[in-house]
Formats: structure tokens, sequence, C-alpha cells
């Protein structure tokens, strides 16, 4: 891929287009840190200077520390407590013993992988194929403004709008599910085959569209002269496909799955709205858990256990992306 | 494009001067907005056991307390009539109003943290009563204090509905009562009148007795009729399901439907305790034994020929399929009555509906030996004050608290909005008298025969067990039973695991 | 792109790929709009006329979907009988208010980060960025504690603090990325000219300044859309519209016609300023690893 990618680059893009395009084209793809590839003057680094920088970073550094380390202490120091409805008392590792003995804390992770691969799954193809669809199509602008809209809803909004269209008694959806011959009478949340299925749908239609856009983005950097060549040689568009968009969408498409991951973890709006983890705990995913234990039992000790664990897990697959936007490009796959 | 190296300094001048306009408007925004902190304040002015009536209200005149309370129509309702209290006192209260999950959050941070944000709060008796009990004042000694004004009627068991105080005031140990009686909801049976009759003739023909809701209906009778009609319906006749229940998302319905039924056999309940006042070391649940087995096995023979959206349903959700037909019978919360009776919303309404007390136990159903009686369970909503309050502070919130509990203020709020009253003397009323019977101006009356005069009473009330772990109960019950009715778990798995899960979770 | 056309294939393979094409795009927009498409309608619905929907396989019954008298009653009680102008305000300084703090603050740091090497640089980055990814869930009760002990519960200062939580590393993150692209040569320039350090800082902000402003308004984007912050440190002096129109749900009553009204009255504003930085969106809601 490597001589193509440069190639095409320099011939189609004039440079400095705009400020992201200033490299040229194969690095819009951002490599994170540029600084390697803008090496700065040796006396930046003299004593004065560095003071004058620390200083402009001083008030943001300040503020996240105030919001960020502090309860991140906190909730090492409330995990080794047992804090219930009055004054904690220190018990050690007890948390997380108990932890591995809780059925519902192991299967929130289970139900949040199987969540996270569902919606992953889904989104994937489904952004992967619009994007190729879209790719230079007649009305590709527009066809993407509207594809993108639902991502502006905010979620706690979606899943009310959704849960509208679900209901067993007036929704549009159960209508046209029944209709279709998908359901039977129940409605789509009161069935534990098919409740988690719901919420994956909300989220599909929700973010599939930052998939499209990724990968869309990711497209529009395949080297075009490539694909010819291989074509002219009498590769079919299929083999095209797997053999060279693929490949030089992959790094792309890492990063969106990464970052879906990530908010599969962080973002439960939607699902509070449409089950709160129900029905029969078919949907209570790690963090549905979390917030029951932590705000509705009200068990401070046990929630920070829980809350650290799915920190940490965060936090490794969080330094596993960065790792990925800090990789030279030419190391990458 | 934008690099203009040659004036950039004095460019940069201008730049400098937009941060600092910037900044400034940030600062603005940060002491504007400052005033809106939700502290409570206090002003008071000495008064005697002598003073007039007026002068002991108006004692803490200019003083703002905040009122933490739950999304409903009695705290609307209230928050409507907010200036009268001013106009009285002089207090101004600011309500809050949250979802029930949220209330729960910002109630038990706040107590927990020893701070008093929220001086009076909405006490939902197991939710919020039941963890937090500890931190809440204990109103006994104002009730007699004469600086304060009273009601003229009192406190004491006598003047609410049966075992209300109780309910939402005494916890545990019973030595406090730290909430007044301020709203109702009490299970009740709603069924389709005209659905019913014109059922009973073939009902009869297939099961040998008639269609008829009674007092003395069993459960047994309950899952003969849903039986009925759902075959009628898998038949492909016109007719709605027979039953349906609230064993959706909401812990707490789900709970409690459960727990009627199992009450109505022998008084069962889950743990060994005074169900009334609770216990904060219930010990080892009763679950697993052969009556909490039989049980689930019939909740869930009911729930088969229920209407299918039972674990989506949460009350209000229930309510609506009740409303649109589809349903013929539910058990529903009373304060609901008045949404059924207006015809704009409901094909239930125009006295299609009757109501009457939940089912019986039937007798062949109980193994323990117990009472066969009308299981019915409710949830009482009290107005507390924050134990973390100044004396000042608490003696400024019971004004408040007894101004809201009062005959006058609750008989307004049933005419007005639909309330659910917990003063006897409201229900004495002659306009409340005469609204038992349609036409009606309080459609919510029509369930007094059947909530207040019955199901209310000893034997038939059961309250749930008040444990500190309530929340945490709740929901492992909700998910269990759940779990058995989508055909996870049998009847004796379901028993079982809900023991292990209750013996672990009380350290019994 | 003309080069496209210089080979094009016709096996029927393609042409089935066309048509499938047109079929999947057009069941995928009418999917991905429907939803915002009814909760437009049915914000103009009576509640019964909303709830009318025909037999199950009456699909000619549709129709009864449009079968309806528009009015605006839903809004009028949003803004009359609720506070909704006042929770718009609310998310709006909010959302302002912390997307300035962030770009003000994320700015400064983001060209200290790009301009100066130090021991552990690495780390610190990405102890900020990590800031970013914790699950709120899980920080919400220490933020809570920390945030009383300042009295900033249930106060718009509290809110827009509270959302500098998520904001503010996302704008270091993603200036940082800007900053690298202005080469250090025109600070030295001003600075051989006579500027000092914090001038020569300034004068490159013009610089950045179209993807400032576009980040600014994805600030507002995430902040106005959040609930979990908003339901617990903002509420109460400082609710929020997607807190207020969850508020709709009432135990007893569901106001759906308010609901769909007030989901109107928060998307709409965001699909809006969706549209404005069209071109910045890919790159915002990556967090800058892809850019168009």
């Amino acid at each position: 891929m490597t001589s193509g990618v440069t190639n095409v680059s320099v011939a189609q893009v004039p440079p400095g287009t705009s400020l992201f395009r200033a490299r040229g084209t194969s690095s819009d793809i951002e490599a994170r840190p540029i600084t390697a590839v803008l090496p700065l003057p040796v006396r930046l680094n003299s004593a004065a200077p560095r003071r004058y920088y620390l200083y402009l970073m001083a008030p943001a550094i300040a503020v996240l520390a105030f919001i960020s380390l502090y309860p991140f202490v906190w909730l090492i120091v409330m995990s080794l407590q047992d804090v219930g409805v009055g004054a904690g008392e220190w018990v050690g590792l007890k948390n997380y013993t108990r932890l591995f003995n809780d059925v519902r804390f192991l299967e929130g992770w289970v139900l949040l992988a199987q969540y996270s691969a569902m919606c992953l799954a889904l989104q994937l193809s489904i952004g992967l194929l619009l994007a190729v669809i879209v790719n230079g199509a007649r009305w590709e602008k527009f066809l993407v403004t509207a594809l993108l809209m639902p991502m502006m809803m905010a979620p706690a909004v979606a899943g009310l709008v959704w849960l509208f269209l679900y209901n067993g008694t007036f929704g549009w959806y159960h209508w046209l599910f029944q209709s279709l011959g998908w359901l039977d009478s129940g409605s789509i949340l009161s069935s534990t085959d098919t409740a988690m299925l719901a919420i994956v749908l909300v989220d599909v239609w929700q973010w599939t569209p930052l998939i499209t856009l990724i990968a869309l983005a990711g497209l529009k950097r395949v080297p075009q002269d490539q694909l010819e060549a291989n074509m002219v040689d009498g590769a079919s568009p299929l083999r095209n496909f797997f053999a060279i968009t693929l490949p030089n969408l992959y790094p792309v498409l890492l990063i969106a799955i990464m970052l879906r991951f990530m908010d599969n973890f962080r973002f439960i709006d939607a699902a509070l709205v449409l089950t709160g983890g129900g029905p029969a705990d078919s949907t209570k995913i790690l963090p549905i858990y979390l917030f029951e234990v932590a705000f509705k039992f009200f068990k401070l000790g046990r929630g920070a256990a829980i809350a650290l664990t799915l920190l940490v897990v965060t936090i490794i697959l969080g330094k596993l992306l960065v790792r990925i936007f800090e990789k030279p490009k030419s190391e990458r796959v | 494009m934008f690099y203009k190296p040659k004036n950039a300094i004095y460019k940069s001048v201008s730049r400098r001067r937009f941060m600092e306009l910037g900044g400034s408007a940030v600062t603005m925004l940060g002491t504007g907005a400052l005033g809106i902190g939700m502290n409570s304040t206090m002003m008071s002015t000495r008064v005697q056991a002598q003073s007039s009536e007026d002068a002991k209200w108006k004692q803490f005149a200019g003083s703002k307390l905040v009122f933490l309370s739950e999304n409903t129509p009695p705290s609307f309702a209230i928050r409507d009539k907010i200036k009268s209290f001013y106009d009285l006192t002089g207090i101004e209260v600011e309500i809050l109003t949250d979802d029930l999950p949220v209330v729960q959050q910002k109630a038990g941070i706040d107590l927990r943290s020893g701070n008093a944000d929220y001086p009076l709060q909405y006490v939902q008796d197991k939710p919020i009563g039941a963890p937090f009990a500890d931190f809440y004042a204990d109103l006994s000694p104002m009730f007699g204090d004469d600086t304060l004004p009273q009601d003229p009627e009192g406190y004491g068991d006598e003047v609410w509905y049966d075992n209300f105080l109780t309910a939402c005031g005494r916890y545990y140990d019973g030595a406090k009562v730290i909430a007044l009686p301020y709203d109702a909801a009490v299970a009740c049976t709603f069924y389709r009148k005209d659905i019913y009759e014109a059922n009973s003739k073939a009902f009869e023909a297939e099961y040998g007795y008639a269609m008829e809701y009674t007092n003395d209906t069993t459960w047994k009778n309950v899952l003969d009729f849903a039986t009925y009609f759902k075959a009628r319906k898998a038949a492909g006749e016109d007719v709605p399901y027979g039953y349906a229940q609230h064993q959706g998302t909401f812990a707490w319905t789900t709970q409690l439907d459960i727990q009627r039924m199992m009450f109505a056999h022998g008084r069962w309940t889950d743990f060994d305790i005074d169900d009334k006042i609770g216990s904060k070391t219930p010990g080892k649940t009763k679950w697993g034994d052969e009556q909490s087995v039989l049980m689930l096995e019939k909740f869930k023979a009911l729930a088969d020929v229920s209407h299918p959206d039972n674990l989506a349903n949460g009350t209000l959700e229930l309510n609506t399929v009740y409303q649109s037909g589809n349903i013929a019978m539910q058990i529903q919360y009373h304060e609901f009555a008045a949404s059924i009776e207006d015809e704009k919303t409901s094909v239930a309404g125009g006295g299609r509906t009757a109501y009457a007390p939940c089912p019986k136990g039937a007798p062949e159903w109980i193994l323990n030996g117990g009472e066969a009686v009308n299981g019915t369970n409710c949830g009482i909503g009290g107005i507390g004050i924050s134990g973390n309050a100044t004396e000042e502070i608490k003696r400024a919130a019971y004004l408040f608290a007894i101004w809201s509990t009062s005959k006058q203020n609750q008989y307004e709020v049933l005419s007005g909005l639909g309330g659910t009253p917990t003063r006897k003397s409201v229900l004495a009323l002659p306009d409340v008298v005469a609204a038992r019977t349609r036409p009606t101006t309080m459609p919510n009356a029509l369930t007094f025969d059947a909530v207040y005069d019955f199901g209310i009473k000893d034997p038939n009330f059961v309250l749930g067990p008040k444990i500190p772990e309530a929340n945490e109960y709740h929901s492992i019950i909700a998910s269990e039973t759940q779990k058995m009715l989508s055909n996870a778990q049998t009847p004796a798995e379901t028993a079982s695991s809900v023991q292990s899960l209750l013996d672990s979770l009380n350290d019994a | 792109m003309a080069s496209r056309d210089v080979v094009q294939y016709k096996s029927p393979l393609v042409v089935a790929f066309k048509i499938f094409s047109v079929i999947f795009l057009t069941v995928y927009l009418i999917w991905t709009l429907l939803p915002i498409f009814v909760m437009f309608v049915s914000s103009f619905k009576d509640l019964l006329e909303a709830f009318n929907i025909p037999e199950v396989g009456d699909w000619a019954g549709v129709t009864v979907f449009f079968d309806f008298t528009p009015t605006l009653k839903h809004y009028h009680s949003l803004f009359y009988d609720n506070n909704f102008g006042e929770y718009m305000a609310n998310s709006l300084i909010a959302a302002g208010g912390s997307a300035v703090i962030a770009v003000t603050f994320g700015s400064m740091a983001a060209y200290s980060l790009s301009r100066v090497e130090f021991r552990g640089k690495g780390d610190l980055f990405f102890w900020i960025i990590s800031t970013r990814m914790a699950p709120v869930v899980a920080v919400m009760v220490p933020l809570y504690a920390i945030f009383r002990s300042f009295d900033l519960i249930g106060t718009l200062p509290g809110l827009i603090l509270a959302y500098t939580t998520f904001n503010l590393p996302f704008a270091i993150w993603i200036l940082k990325g800007f900053f690298d692209n202005v080469p250090y040569s025109i600070e030295e320039a001003q600075m051989v000219d006579g500027a000092t350090r914090f001038q020569a800082f300034m004068s490159i902000l013009p610089l950045v300044a179209p993807g400032i402003a576009a980040f600014i308004v994805l600030c507002i984007l995430f902040a106005w859309n959040d609930f979990l912050f908003a339901a617990i440190i903002g509420s109460g002096g400082a609710k929020t519209l997607p807190v207020a129109t969850r508020e709709l749900v009432q135990p007893q009553n569901i106001q759906w016609g308010a609901i769909m009204a007030a989901g109107v009255v928060t998307t709409l504003p965001m699909m809006l300023l969706g549209l404005v930085i069209r071109k910045y969106l890919v790159t915002g809601m990556t967090m800058g690893a892809v850019k168009e």
C-alpha cells in the first residue's frame, strides 16, 4: 500500500487547502504525535520558557486534578470500606472478594460484552456498507447529512422516543414488528429474548452514522490508482474490496471500534430509560448494575469496587486506543 | 489565508481583548448564578405559649425552605397551593420534584453526608424511609410544643387511616415518628363490570359458577377468569385479556404484585418480623418453604394467561392497557381511578369500571395453616424533616409538615387534582361522602369503600418488609420472579435463589 | 471523480449491487429518519390522536398517522405551565459556559503541550484523556461529594464545572492536534519582531480559529445532550432540557405529547448546529483520530 498512497496523495490534493490537509492526504488519518515530525528548536527547553509553558498549562491541569484525581482516590478509599446506610467501616478487600461471588456482577460483564459485541457487529457491517454505497454517490453530501441526524439527539431523549415507538399499546414500531410477523402480541421490551435486541437497536440507530462517517473518511484515502490497476488486471470488484479497500480501512475501523466500545461503557442513558436493566436482568449490563448498587442500594463501598473494575478495564482499553493513535502510520497494519 | 505576520502583533492585541471579554463573561456567569444556591435561610421571632395562633404561624416569616419531592400529582398540587402557605406563615418553600430514583439518590447523599440541603423530604415508606430512617428528625417532641401551632385534630394513630402513621412514620424500634402521612397508594381491583356481565353465562357454563367479583373472590377465581378470557381470545373472539400485572421495570411494583398474593394465603411474609415497623435484623427469610413455592407456581400460571406485556409494564403502562380496553381486570393503586373515569382518555370510563378489594386467598392453596385474607399492600408517602437540620429549621419545616397534611389541604388536593387523603376526617366531609357514588366529581372516592373501609384494615393490610436493604430486596425479588416468568427458571429454583440471595443480603 | 469512469464493470453482480444499494439505502434512510419524524409529528398531536394505530397487519391503515388536527398545545404547556424557557436558558448557559472554559483553558494547555517537551509528557497526556474515558456512573458519587463541599450542587457554575470534566480533556486533546500543525517559525518570527511569548501565542490563535469555533460547538453539543451530570449535579437550580424532558415521565402520567414536544425543543437546535459544523464532526466525534 505504501507507494500507492504517496503517489496519489501528492497528485490529488493541492497542499495547504485546509489546516487538516496541510501535510497531504495520507496523513489525514492522523498519527498522533506530530511533534516527532516537526522537530522543535532545542532552545525551547531552556528553563525560562519551560516555566512559561507550565504556567499556561496550569489552569487546565488544576481543574482536571480537582475533578479527576480526588474522585479517583475517593473511589479507592471507599472501595475498602463497608459503607451502607450508616457510617463506613474498614473491611479490607472484602468488597472485591465478594464481587466474585456476585452473580449479578459477573453477569453484568457478560451482558456488557454481549451488548457491545452486538452493537459493534451491527454498526460495523451496516455502517461500512452504507459508506461504500454513499461514497461518491450523486447526493453524497445530502445523504450523509440525513444519516447523521440521530447523533444529534440527546441519548435520554432518544430513549424516550423509542419507548414511545416500542409501546405495546400504541407504539408504531410495535405495530410494525407485529404486522411483519416478527413479534407475537407482547412488546419487544417485555421479553427476555428481545429486550437486549431492543436496546441494541437504539444504539445502532443512533451511532451507526458515526461508523459510516469514519469509514467514509477512510474510503476517501483508498488509493484509486491501485484499484484501477487491479481492475485492468481483471480483478472483480468484490476481490478488490477485500484486497485493497478493506486493509486500507482497517486502522480507522479499529479506532471506531475502540471509541464505540468505550462509549458503551460510558453511556447508559437510553438503556436506563428503556429497560432499566430488566426484564429479569436480561439487559442489566454492568454500568446499569453499578448505577443500582451505588444509587439505589446505596452500597457505596461495593459500588466503588465495581466502579474501579470498570475504570481499570476502560483505562486499559484507552491505553490500547492511544497506542494505536501514537503508532506512526508506517508501522500500522 | 490567515497567515499575516506583518500586522500580527496588532492583531494579537485585539485577540487579547477578545479573551478578556470572554473571561469576564465567564466570571459574570459565575456570580450571576451564585444566588441560586439551595441552602435554606432562616429568620425567626420569639413566640411564647400564650402568643396568638397567627404569631405562632408567622414566627419564621422571611425564611426559605427546600422540599425534595417526587414528581407526582400531590407534589404538583402542593406547589400550586404554596402561595397560601406563604400567606399563612411568610415562609417561602421551594419544591424540587424529581423522578423517584433521583429523589432517592439526592436524599441519600444529602442525609448521609450530614447536610441538610433538603430539610423537608418526601418519605416514601420503603424506598426512602426504610434505608434512611435514622437520619430523619423525630417529630413527636414537636407534637405537644405549645410554642408551635398545632393541628386541631392532633397526630395520633386514630386520626389517620388504619396503619398509615406506622407505615410511613415508625421504623424498627418504633420510638420515633419521622413522617406524617401525606398521600397513599393502596392496591385494589379495577374490573370491567360490562365485560364480566357479558361473559357471565358462558363462563358459568364452563366453570360452574358465576363470573362475579366480590370481596370473597379468590386468587383461584382470578386464575379461572383469566384462563377463560385467554381461551376465548385464542379461539379468535374479540375479548380482552382477563388480567395483567405490573411486572415491569419498576422493581418495587413487581415485588408488591407477588407479595399481595402470598400474603393473601395464610398471611405469609418474607421474614418473621413485625411487618408494619420492620426490623434492621430480619434474620433468615421464609422463601423456599412449601407455601412460597406453591405461590410462585400459581403466580406463574396466572401470568401465563395474562396480558403478554407484563414484563414491560409498570403501574402507569398497565393502566394505559386497561384504559385502552385490552384487559378486563387489573389490580391497581387507587389513585389511578381518576384517570380511568376520564371518558376522554379511557374506554373503561363512564361507569363501566367497578372497584373492589384485592382478591382473597384460596383456602385450598394454603399450606401453612394460616388464614385466607384479601392481602392488600400500599405505599404511604410521608413528609419528613432532615435530622441534620438545625433546631430552628426543623421547627419551621414542621409548620409545613402539619399544614400540608391538614384536613383542609387534603380535601382541596382531593377535589382539585385527585389526591389520596390520609386523614379520616376528610372522608367524613359531606362532599366526599357524596362523591363515593356515581356520578362523582372526585373519581378517586369511588375506591374508598374497597380501600379505606376494607383493604387497609387488619387482617388484610400488608406493608412488606421494612428493612434497611429494602431497595436491593425489591430488586432481587423483581429480577428472580421475572426470570421465572420468562421461563428461565422453575418456581422451586426461584424460591431457593431468592432465599440464598436474601440471606446473603441480610448476613443471615 | 473522473478517474472512476475510466474502468467500469457491467457485470450482473455490479448491477445487482447497484439495485441492492438503492433499496438498502432507502430502507435505511426511512429507518433512521422515521423516529425523528414521528417525534416531530406526534408533538403536534392531541394525545388520543397520537395513540391511534391501525389493526395489526392493516397496512392501508398507516394513513391514520396523518389523521389529526395539528395543535400547538404541548409546546404551549412546555413554556407556560412548565418552565422550559428557563430550562433552555440553563442548558444554553451550562453548555456554552463549559465550552468557553474548556476551549480557553484547553487551548492554553494544548498549545503548551504542543510546544514543550518534558519527561512524563506522555503520561500526563494520557491522564488528561483518561479523565474523559471514565464511566460517568463511576465518578458520580465522589464528584457529588466534592461539589457539595463547595456549594456547587444545583447551581449553574456547578454544572458548568461538571461539564468541564469531559469537555476540557476533549478540548486539550483535539486542540493539541491543531497547534501541532502550526509551524513554530511563525511565533519565532513574531518574537524576533519584539512580541512577548504570550503575544506570540495570541498571534497564532487566528490560524486555529476555525477549528476552535467548531469545537466550541461540539463541546456545546456534548454538554447539551448530557443527562446524568445534569440530573444529579444540576437539577434543582440548574435543570436542563434533557432532565426536564425525562421528568415528564411521571409515575401516574407519562405526558407523551409534551415529551415529544420537549424532544423537538431539545433536539432541533443541536441538529441545526450539527449542520453548521458538519465538516468537523468526524474529527470531533472520533476525538481527532480521523480527519475528513
